[in-house]
């Protein structure tokens, strides 16, 4: 409990920290600080539909944070959250166009296809690493981008729709949109359900247990009679398909269309915060939800105080640098002064 | 016969930058950095240049900036890799998305422009024109009118090599990606090794990213050093370091490329877009693939 307690006042201090170094910057060009952090939290806290808002951006984040701290916590370093999510869409997106089930089948349908396609985007670079030893943090960035350039195609001429602008598809058919109760969009109830999941299988089944200690100690796993190999490609497959999901949620609950520049927002987030969440499955949904609100928030900014919203991008960095680096700093700091209270009380 | 020069000439160009920022990689590979903030830098470089370039109509002021610029970047790795002690693929990926971000920031409230900038205004690095060999047919055309920015390639290319095998800096370099702890220990600090390293990379991402906004084109757009660093990553590991090597892969990916602009017309654009990233691809396959060997005949 003591050990939780240090830990959320070590990521407040950070989170302050970076807000301050927000502050200074802000300060230099002319605005000022406290409206602009109020204009960007009033946005997005303001009132219960913003926050359902914000609750439906936190999809994305949430799901491919899940992805990339269940693929480090395990070991594989999936970097490929990006390239997967735009699969996962396709896949969901495609299934939309020529499939009609009615609602209560056509939504799990394209949930799964959207995983679905985002496991064998993982799963082709988890089959380089066992079969070859191709290292995944190359091979999934790699295919990033040719997943990219994949789906623009995919828009551009099997998929595309007709007489507009931009390369786009036709909307998907109704019945596999997700369904909103009010402002609350259900895309959010997915993403709950799946992290219980997650979280259930990575802290209580022994699959899970044997991720964590492949991830800590490979050597030490494997001389437990830990079958690495299979466990790799389980967790490829598996944050594949959180990122898939992602995709898919995206065209459900969003545009219900797949259009070109669909994945560049999310593109490094869920990797971001993984990282500030240092691969905890909880701190995953707090700072997926944490950073929702900031880049939701964002709009507001710009519109109540001229600020740019692209000044979130940076300040979502310097979260990441900044809690990171005084979590090194401040557990260094805390054990040096226990030390020394132990050996007064030795020396006593 | 200009088709075939061309394509060269597109192999140049493309591979210009990704060598430039493959030796910044190989010097930090050799001081036992994981950095892949390359990315970062050179964004960060081509972002700077253009602002250089445009407030004071020089292109050498603008390459002054642009290094400026991927140094600022290396700062802030230094401030938090070796000062801070913070896991090194953490402080490369913020430092990738700072430099997104801080780009797309700067490029609106400077130029109050979304998306991406250009003007007039912007002076672009020169061709360099070499008098007599201009002249001699195939090979005049392709080494005459390179941009100065390639010359500075080829001879960083020989200098990284001399400067890693040949000098004592060099030694050192490897000392601290070999064994850090005998290096301090020995009485040379390792910090003080990976810092300077870290600093001539920015210097080389900075030449690169001078070349992608006043070398082929004099523009800045948002993210546009599109993977390049990743791709010179994938060429220092492929290669262990090895300058020469990472040249030679370098002009690969830029074969790849050119190749790419040129089966536009039969393949859609999308397609031959992805041939840099297939040939990284490839060539990591056939990397593996003689690794396997190799350890196969040990054993």
């Amino acid at each position: 409990m003591a050990h939780n307690l240090r830990n959320i006042l070590i990521n407040l201090a950070g989170i302050l920290i970076a807000f301050l170094l927000g502050a200074v910057v802000m300060i230099f060009q002319g605005y000022n600080p406290l409206e602009t952090y109020e204009a960007l939290f009033g946005y997005s806290l303001g009132n219960t539909y913003s926050f359902m808002t914000v609750l439906k951006n936190s999809v994305p984040l949430i799901l491919t944070g899940l992805s990339a701290s269940v693929a480090f916590a395990s070991g594989p370093v999936n970097l490929g959250q990006p390239g997967q999510l735009l699969m996962g869409a396709l896949f969901a997106t495609v299934g939309g166009l020529y499939v009609d089930l009615p609602s209560v089948l056509m939504i799990p349908f394209l949930l799964v296809l959207a995983m679905v396609g985002g496991a064998l985007w993982s799963g082709i670079a988890g089959l380089l690493k066992r079969l070859f030893n191709m290292d995944e943090y190359i091979t999934t960035l790699m295919m990033n981008m040719i997943a990219d350039f994949f789906t623009y195609w995919a828009i551009t001429y099997p998929f595309f729709e007709k007489n507009a602008n931009h390369p786009q598809t036709p909307r998907i058919i109704k019945n596999g949109w997700m369904p909103e109760i009010g402002d609350f969009n259900t895309n959010f109830l997915v993403t709950l359900i799946v992290f219980i999941i997650i979280w259930f299988i990575f802290y209580r089944t022994t699959n899970g247990y044997e991720w964590r200690i492949s991830g800590k100690n490979s050597l030490f796993a494997r001389l437990g009679g830990v079958e690495i190999e299979k466990n790799y490609m389980h967790v490829m497959l598996l944050t594949g398909a959180l990122a898939g999901l992602a995709g898919g949620l995206i065209i459900m609950a969003g545009p219900h269309r797949f259009i070109k520049g669909l994945g560049a927002n999310y593109a490094w987030d869920g990797i971001m915060v993984s990282m500030v969440a240092n691969n905890g499955i909880v701190a995953t949904l707090i700072y997926g939800i944490f950073f929702s609100i900031l880049q939701t928030g964002a709009l507001g900014m710009e519109l109540i105080t001229q600020v740019p919203s692209e000044l979130i991008t940076v300040l979502q960095a310097v979260i990441v640098l900044v809690v990171v680096a005084s979590r090194g700093y401040f557990t260094l700091l805390l054990s040096k002064i226990m030390t020394k209270r132990k050996l007064k009380e030795r020396s006593a | 016969m200009t088709i075939f020069i061309g394509l060269i000439n597109g192999m140049i160009s493309a591979a210009t930058p990704i060598l430039l920022s493959a030796l910044g990689g190989a010097l930090t590979y050799y001081a036992g950095i994981f950095n892949i903030a390359m990315e970062g830098m050179m964004l960060s470089g081509a972002f700077f240049a253009v602002l250089g370039s445009y407030y004071f109509g020089n292109w050498l002021i603008g390459m002054l900036f642009g290094i400026l610029g991927a140094l600022l970047i290396a700062g802030i790795f230094i401030l938090f890799s070796v000062v801070l002690k913070v896991d090194e693929f953490v402080t490369g990926v913020g430092l990738n998305m700072f430099s997104v971000g801080l780009t797309t920031y700067l490029l609106r409230q400077i130029f109050k422009v979304k998306g991406a900038f250009t003007d007039p205004g912007i002076y672009s690095v020169p061709k360099i024109k070499l008098p007599f060999i201009e002249k001699i047919p195939f090979i005049g055309d392709i080494i005459s009118d390179q941009n100065l920015i390639v010359w500075i390639a080829f001879i960083a290319t020989l200098l990284v090599n001399y400067f890693v095998f040949k000098t004592q800096f060099g030694l050192r370099l490897r000392a601290a990606g070999y064994n850090r702890i005998c290096l301090d220990t020995s009485g040379v600090s390792s910090d003080k090794i990976k810092t300077v390293s870290l600093l001539l990379c920015a210097v080389l991402c900075g030449f690169a990213g001078t070349y992608l906004s006043l070398g082929y084109v004099t523009l800045f757009s948002e993210n546009m050093s599109a993977g390049r660093g990743w791709i010179s990553l994938a060429a220092v590991i492929l290669v262990s370091g090895n300058p020469i090597g990472i040249a030679l892969v370098s002009l690969l990916f830029g074969l790849a490329d050119g190749l790419g602009l040129y089966l536009q017309h039969i393949f859609p654009s999308q397609f031959t877009s992805m041939l840099p990233y297939i040939a990284t691809l490839a060539a990591l396959f056939f990397y593996s693939i003689n690794n396997k060997k190799k350890m196969e005949v040990k054993l």
